[in-house]
C-alpha cells in the first residue's frame, strides 16, 4: 500500500489522541519518547502494531529506531520510493 | 465398552442407543453389529487398526468390537486429505484402516465395517489387556497418540446411574477423548446418544429441537456459539435438563448466560483431558474447582495438587503413555499444563503454560483478559493471544467477533475502557474485528503461532 505523508501523520495523530497524548504542538521534530510525546515502551509497541496493521510495514522493525514523528514519515517515504523504483 | 452394550441390551434390547439424522439404532442391533465386527477382527487377526468414519453408530460398534477382541482402535480426525491420512498411518504404524472411503490407494489396507461383519459366536470375555489409542486434538501442538486401556477408561463407568430416557447430544468429535467419554457415559447410563453431523453448534441446536435432547455436554466455546445461534434465530429454546461444560477454562459469564437461558437445567463443569481422564464435576454454577479437590486422598481415581502455580494430577483412569515414546509411570503425578490460582475457596484457571504471553519480561495470562473483554456488551466472542513485537517481544492482541449491527469503533473504545485498570502489559494493544476466531476441536486457540 502506498501511503502519503498526510495519511501516516493522521494515523499517528489518531493513535496519540486515543492514547491521550499531546498532539496540538506536534511537528516532524517532536521526539516520540520521554521529553516529547512521552510514549513508553508499551505505547510504542502499540503504535508499531497500528502502523503495521494500516500500512503493512512498521518502522520500529527497521534497523534504525524512529526517534521523532518525522522519522516515521521518512520511513514510509523511503518505502514508497523503493516501491516506485521497483515498479 | 462391549460390557456396557451387553448390559444395556440385556436391560432394554429395543431401547434407542444412537439417533442420527438418518436413522435410529437400538441396543440389540448395535450389540449384534459390534459382536459381528469382533468376530471379523478376530478371524482376520487384526491387532491394531485406524478408524475413519463420521457415523456415530459405526464408530460405537467398532470401538466396542475392539474392546472385546483387544484390537487397538485409533480414530483419525475427520479429513478430506488422503495425504494427511497416509501421514497419520505412517506415524502411528497402522497397516489397516477401517473406513468406507474408496480414495485411499497405495497406503494401508482398507477394510469397510461391512467387510468385518462375520457370523459366528463372538468371544465371551475380552483379553486382559485392551488397548485404545486416542489422538490428542492438537491445541497443544502436533497430534500425539495417548495410549489408553479400556479397563482404565471404564473404571468409573460402574458408578454411572442408569438414565433411561435421557437423550444426550454428541457435541464433540468421536475421535476426541471427550467424545469417547460421552459414549462411555451414555452407554453406561443405557441412555440415547443423539449424534448430528457435522458436530457444530448450529447442527447441535437443530438436533436438540428435532430429537428432544435432554442432556448436553460441550466446550464453553461451543455453548457460546449455541447461545448466539439461539439469539439469532429466535426459535424455541430446547428443554434441557442437564448442561455440562468442559475441555477448556469456563468463564463465569458463560455459566450465567446458560443459567438464564435454560432455567430448568442443572449445570455442571468437568475437568478432563485425554491424558488423565475426567474428574471433578462441579455443580454449584461457579467458575473453577472447589479447593477440596486437593484433599481426595490416595483412593481417588484422580488426585490433584498445585506445584508452582500449575495443576498436577495423579490418575488411575488416565493414559499409559504416548505412542512411540517412553512409557510413563501410569499412576504417577504429572503436570497438566493448566495454570491455576487459589482465590478464596476456589481454584481458578488462568490459562495454559503454553499460552502465557511474555510482554517485555512480564508474564500475562490470556484468560483473565479474555474474560474481561467477553463481558463487554457487543462482544460475541474474544480471543487473546501474543502478537510478536519488535520492541517488547510480544504484545497482548485481541480478536473480537462483534455482535451483529455493532459500531466497532465504539466497541473498541468500550473494550479499552474495560481493560484500563489492568496492568499496562496486560492491556490489549492490538484489537482486530473478525468474523470468527481460531479454533481447534471447538476450543479457542491462544498460542501466538495460531
Amino acid at each position: 500500500m502506498s501511503a502519503t505523508r498526510a495519511d501516516v501523520e493522521q494515523t499517528v495523530r489518531s493513535f496519540l489522541e486515543r492514547a491521550q497524548k499531546p498532539v496540538d504542538a506536534l511537528t516532524a521534530d517532536t521526539p516520540l519518547y520521554a521529553d516529547g510525546i512521552g510514549l513508553d515502551s508499551l505505547e510504542t509497541a502499540e503504535l508499531s502494531a497500528v502502523l503495521e496493521d494500516t500500512y503493512g510495514t512498521d518502522p520500529f522493525q527497521s534497523d534504525t529506531m524512529p526517534q521523532t514523528v518525522g522519522n516515521i514519515l521518512s520511513f514510509y517515504d523511503s518505502v514508497a520510493n523503493s516501491a516506485a523504483a521497483g515498479a | 465398552m462391549i460390557e456396557l452394550l451387553r448390559a444395556a441390551a440385556a436391560a432394554d434390547a429395543d431401547g434407542a442407543a444412537v439417533v442420527t439424522d438418518e436413522r435410529t439404532t437400538g441396543y440389540r442391533e448395535l450389540l449384534a453389529s459390534a459382536e459381528a465386527i469382533a468376530v471379523g477382527l478376530h478371524e482376520r487377526g487384526v491387532r491394531r487398526a485406524a478408524l475413519l468414519d463420521h457415523d456415530a453408530t459405526t464408530v460405537l460398534a467398532v470401538l466396542a468390537a475392539g474392546s472385546l477382541t483387544g484390537t487397538e482402535i485409533c480414530q483419525y480426525p475427520p479429513t478430506d486429505d488422503a495425504g494427511e491420512i497416509a501421514a497419520l498411518a505412517e506415524r502411528f504404524d497402522h497397516d489397516v484402516v477401517i473406513t468406507r472411503r474408496t480414495d485411499l490407494d497405495g497406503g494401508p489396507a482398507v477394510l469397510t465395517p461391512e467387510d468385518l461383519h462375520s457370523p459366528g459366536p463372538a468371544p465371551e470375555t475380552p483379553p486382559e489387556q485392551r488397548p485404545l489409542l486416542v489422538l490428542t486434538t492438537g491445541t497443544t501442538g502436533a497430534p500425539r497418540g495417548a495410549r489408553h486401556d479400556w479397563n482404565r477408561v471404564l473404571r468409573a463407568a460402574g458408578r454411572i446411574r442408569p438414565g433411561t430416557g435421557q437423550r444426550w447430544l454428541l457435541a464433540y468429535g468421536l475421535h476426541q477423548f471427550a467424545g469417547l467419554q460421552i459414549l462411555v457415559h451414555v452407554m453406561a447410563a443405557r441412555a440415547t446418544l443423539v449424534a448430528p453431523a457435522p458436530r457444530r453448534p448450529r447442527e447441535g441446536l437443530a438436533a436438540m429441537r428435532a430429537h428432544g435432547v435432554t442432556h448436553a455436554s460441550a466446550t464453553p466455546t461451543y455453548w457460546r456459539f449455541l447461545l448466539a445461534e439461539l439469539r439469532a434465530d429466535g426459535g424455541p429454546v430446547p428443554r434441557l435438563r442437564q448442561i455440562t461444560l468442559g475441555g477448556e477454562a469456563i468463564p463465569a459469564p458463560v455459566l450465567d448466560a446458560l443459567a438464564a437461558t435454560f432455567p430448568d437445567a442443572s449445570i455442571s463443569q468437568v475437568y478432563a483431558a485425554s491424558e488423565f481422564g475426567s474428574s471433578s464435576s462441579m455443580r454449584d454454577g461457579r467458575s473453577g474447582l472447589s479447593l477440596d479437590v486437593l484433599e481426595r486422598g490416595d483412593d481417588a481415581d484422580i488426585a490433584m495438587k498445585i506445584v508452582d502455580g500449575e495443576l498436577w494430577v495423579r490418575s488411575r483412569v488416565g493414559m499409559l503413555g504416548y505412542y512411540g515414546e517412553e512409557p510413563l509411570d501410569a499412576d504417577g503425578w504429572r503436570p497438566t499444563g493448566d495454570l491455576v490460582e487459589v482465590v478464596g475457596d476456589r481454584i481458578l484457571f488462568r490459562g495454559r503454560t503454553s499460552e502465557v504471553i511474555n510482554v517485555g519480561g512480564v508474564k500475562v495470562h490470556p484468560l483473565p483478559v479474555e474474560e474481561r473483554v467477553g463481558a463487554v456488551a457487543g462482544v460475541d466472542m474474544a480471543r487473546v493471544y501474543g502478537r510478536p513485537n519488535a520492541l517488547t517481544g510480544a504484545i497482548v492482541a485481541l480478536e473480537v467477533v462483534a455482535a451483529p449491527d455493532t459500531d466497532t469503533e465504539q466497541l473498541a473504545a468500550a473494550i479499552r475502557a474495560a481493560c484500563a485498570d489492568l496492568p499496562p502489559a496486560a492491556r490489549p494493544r492490538s484489537i482486530r474485528f473478525v468474523d470468527s476466531v481460531a479454533m481447534a476441536g471447538n476450543k479457542i486457540v491462544r498460542r501466538a503461532d495460531a
